[in-house]
């Protein structure tokens, strides 16, 4: 079946079992926070609410998303679940699972993450969805390795200065990924032809959660960055690819364990290392030979602004330059900070 | 400081209690056990946890390990006047000023030496995402260990026995730190405890349902989530039992909380933690009276002493801030018509999407059964941005339009 014949299941978090959701015959649809749409989202959300789930909420009200078969959110923070909330009160017609998320990848949280997969996969079956066994889920897995493979060449090809193209054009293509069938995405995984990026910028790490606007990468660059490498909710996290299997666990603890255990947001971490997340990506800028790291979160989102101090200090420490940026989703928010980046990249070079 | 500071608070409520032991008031008796919570807090000599909200207070108390949530200390240092220094603080570390500032302030008063260093620091993810990465910085901080309850969104038997089986996890972290076992006698003595205070409190909120009620804004003020850091305790038996006896005499006797009580009000979520009239305005100028918080409640069975980690884990899933917000909504209802509530006010604190984050659906419930809602848009912790006279004119509207139109309940 192609893109058009699949129904969607949208999907707002980088943690959604993709595989599971292609393995019950539907195409996982991400609902991007992008373009402009009357704000109703205001009368079910506070204010001081994650400017991302208010955008996708005003896509749904405002009948920008394909007609959908259902909707998968993650229980990765209290916005999600607001959304969740807001999605349900308005919409009581949608069918809606807010899958639980633990927030520890123990052995235990691991197992009921599994479970909650299951439950998932039977809510799908009830949806409509295919009548699917384990080996077509991991069949679909298969797929998503796949597919995470020939993105991360992309990235990595880019990055070298090897394939023709720029990091907005590598997040115009994630962005088509998330909302075509994983046959669909395989097939047209390829960059359109252009022209190389010269390798003058200075090079920046980026990183943070939502951040789906190719046109904010190319804002980036224009101030004089060359980002070299990315780790952002709507980047390449929510395709990296899975641990290779074991055929002493079961294909469901399988994917629990490869989504708790890829590169995480900061609403996941590791009691017995507080501070893990700015540990891990101060290690990942480093690795790529970054001059600086651009940190970029939505407004109102806990997880990150609650550990910027983390971040700070890790990076001071460091001597690693970095420079936060909050925005909302909009690339009028990260116009304002072209004269900060500008000052940014210029202390840099 | 803080220890001189509640070393005379303590003294002080003794020496008032002791000169007249037949007219404590039951919140003098409530505000001697907190305060004794923070002498041992901040004492020195006995082994401190800093918690997450629904951490089971009552098995950590069976351990020997004074807990206490932390979001407790920024109330504290917010009703004491002294909170800004430590959001300043925070903030110039890089704690957002969007962010919740019971957490904010903690974060500023750790790294400026008012908070106890503790032995250890037990997470749970609910009821927020904000409070749990407190407790990550404040690990760090500390350097100390850390153990976290993924606290599941649904009650079902699975998730029961789920959480039920950290906590069994968070018994062996604990005695690893103590170095003691958990002796089981002890444990039931403490279930035993919990559960007659439950009992207790169940007849004290019911009390306070009648008609006039015998709470004033004063009374309950900040109960229901400060009184489950006694839960396993005498305290807590004999705070519940001051309150019945008082209450019950009251209704007994058909005495209100407040005189002349006019409208009764619902206070959604947290009260303001730093001095402000409002309640007092309301109470003296309208006769309005907050007969019931939101979190007073006892939304939770008895603790099955055979199984006292599935009755814990289910007591921590009850809030009303778990799960799907129709059961906060619904939980809301019920306390509209079991108190006859007139109108509700939601402070809406600043920085806090789990409970203010529904604004909307929460006051559209309420207005399903008739109960208008007065959202403030207020910091209850951070008063730098506190404007008193606009807050006024909101609350007097307000009253005045509940004191025109007819009660929800006939």
């Amino acid at each position: 079946m192609s893109s058009q014949e699949k129904r969607p299941i949208g999907y707002t978090c980088a943690y959604t079992p993709l595989p599971l959701i292609d393995a019950a015959g539907f195409r996982p649809y991400r609902i991007l926070p992008m373009g402009d749409t009357p704000d109703q989202a205001g009368q079910y959300l506070h204010d001081n609410l994650c400017p991302h789930v208010k955008k996708v909420l005003d896509q749904v009200l405002a009948g920008k998303v394909p007609d959908l078969a259902g909707a998968v959110l993650m229980n990765s923070c209290d916005a999600m679940r607001r959304l969740a909330d807001a999605w349900r009160a308005a919409r009581p017609q949608d069918n809606i699972m807010l899958v639980d998320l633990p927030v520890t990848t123990d052995e235990a949280a691991l197992k009921f993450f599994a479970v909650q997969l299951e439950v998932l996969a039977e809510q799908l079956k009830l949806w409509g969805g295919l009548d699917f066994d384990t080996a077509d889920l991991a069949a679909s897995l298969a797929d998503f390795n796949k597919l995470s493979g020939t993105l991360a060449d992309l990235g990595a090809a880019i990055r070298s200065g090897r394939q023709k193209g720029s990091r907005a054009a590598l997040q115009a293509l994630y962005n088509a990924c998330t909302q075509r069938s994983m046959v669909e995405s395989i097939q047209n995984c390829q960059l359109p032809t252009a022209e190389a990026v010269p390798k003058n910028g200075v090079p920046i790490f980026l990183f943070g959660n939502v951040l789906p606007d190719p046109e904010a990468f190319e804002l980036i660059a224009d101030c004089g960055a060359r980002i070299v490498g990315d780790d952002l909710c709507t980047g390449y996290r929510q395709f990296a690819g899975l641990e290779a299997d074991s055929a002493e666990e079961s294909v469901y603890l399988q994917l629990a364990r490869h989504i708790l255990t890829k590169p995480p947001c900061a609403r996941t971490f590791f009691p017995a290392q507080p501070g893990r997340v700015a540990h891990d990506t101060l290690a990942a800028a480093q690795a790529c030979g970054a001059a600086g790291v651009i940190g970029h979160t939505v407004k109102f989102c806990d997880p990150y602004l609650a550990r910027m101090p983390i971040f700070r200090e890790e990076f001071k420490k460091a001597g690693m330059p970095l420079l936060l940026l909050e925005g909302d989703c909009t690339l009028r928010s990260m116009g304002q900070q072209r004269t900060r980046i500008e000052a940014f990249i210029e202390m840099l070079r | 400081m803080m220890k001189q500071y509640f070393d005379d608070l303590v003294s002080g409520i003794e020496g008032a209690i002791a000169a007249d032991p037949e007219n404590a008031s039951p919140r003098k008796i409530y505000t001697l056990e907190v305060a004794r919570i923070g002498q041992r807090l901040y004492g020195g000599e006995e082994r401190v946890a800093w918690c997450g909200i629904t951490v089971p207070f009552d098995l950590l108390a069976a351990m020997g390990v004074t807990s206490c949530f932390v979001e407790f200390v920024g109330a504290m240092l917010a009703s004491t006047g002294m909170v800004d220094a430590f959001l300043e603080e925070a903030e110039q570390v890089g704690f957002g000023g969007d962010t919740c500032a019971y957490h904010r302030s903690v974060l500023g008063a750790a790294r400026k030496g008012f908070m106890p260093e503790p032995d250890f620091l037990i997470a749970a993810t609910c009821p927020c995402s904000g409070g749990v990465a407190v407790m990550e910085l404040l690990a760090r901080h500390f350097e100390k260990d850390l153990f976290v309850l993924n606290v599941p969104q649904e009650m079902t038997d699975a998730n029961v026995q789920y959480l039920a089986d950290q906590i069994r996890d968070m018994v062996a972290f604990v005695e690893d730190h103590t170095g003691q076992p958990l002796d089981p006698a002890t444990l039931a003595a403490a279930v035993a405890r919990t559960n007659t205070a439950r009992e207790k409190l169940v007849e004290v909120y019911r009390l306070a349902s009648q008609v006039p009620s015998p709470v004033n804004g004063k009374a309950l003020n900040n109960f229901g989530v400060v009184a489950a850091l006694l839960l396993g305790t005498d305290a807590a038996v004999t705070v519940a039992e001051a309150f019945r006896r008082d209450f019950e005499n009251k209704v007994a006797a058909g005495e209100a909380g407040i005189a002349d009580e006019k409208l009764r009000l619902l206070w959604i979520q947290n009260r303001i933690q730093f001095k402000n009239p409002i309640v007092k305005m309301m109470e003296e100028e309208y006769g309005a009276a907050v007969v019931i918080d939101e979190l007073n409640d006892i939304t939770w069975g008895p603790i099955d002493p055979d199984e006292p980690y599935r009755g814990m884990a289910a007591r921590a899933m009850s809030i009303p801030f778990n799960g799907a917000n129709t059961r906060r909504v619904s939980h809301l209802q019920d306390l509209a018509r079991r108190y006859r509530i007139d109108g509700a006010i939601n402070p809406c604190h600043w920085g806090c999407r789990q409970g203010t984050g529904s604004r909307g659906i929460v006051g559209q419930g309420l207005k399903e059964i008739g109960v208008p809602v007065l959202n403030l848009e207020v910091d209850c912790v951070d008063p730098r941005n506190f404007a008193e006279g606009q807050l006024r004119t909101r609350i007097e509207a307000f009253t005045e339009m509940l004191t025109e139109r007819p009660s929800p309940w006939g």
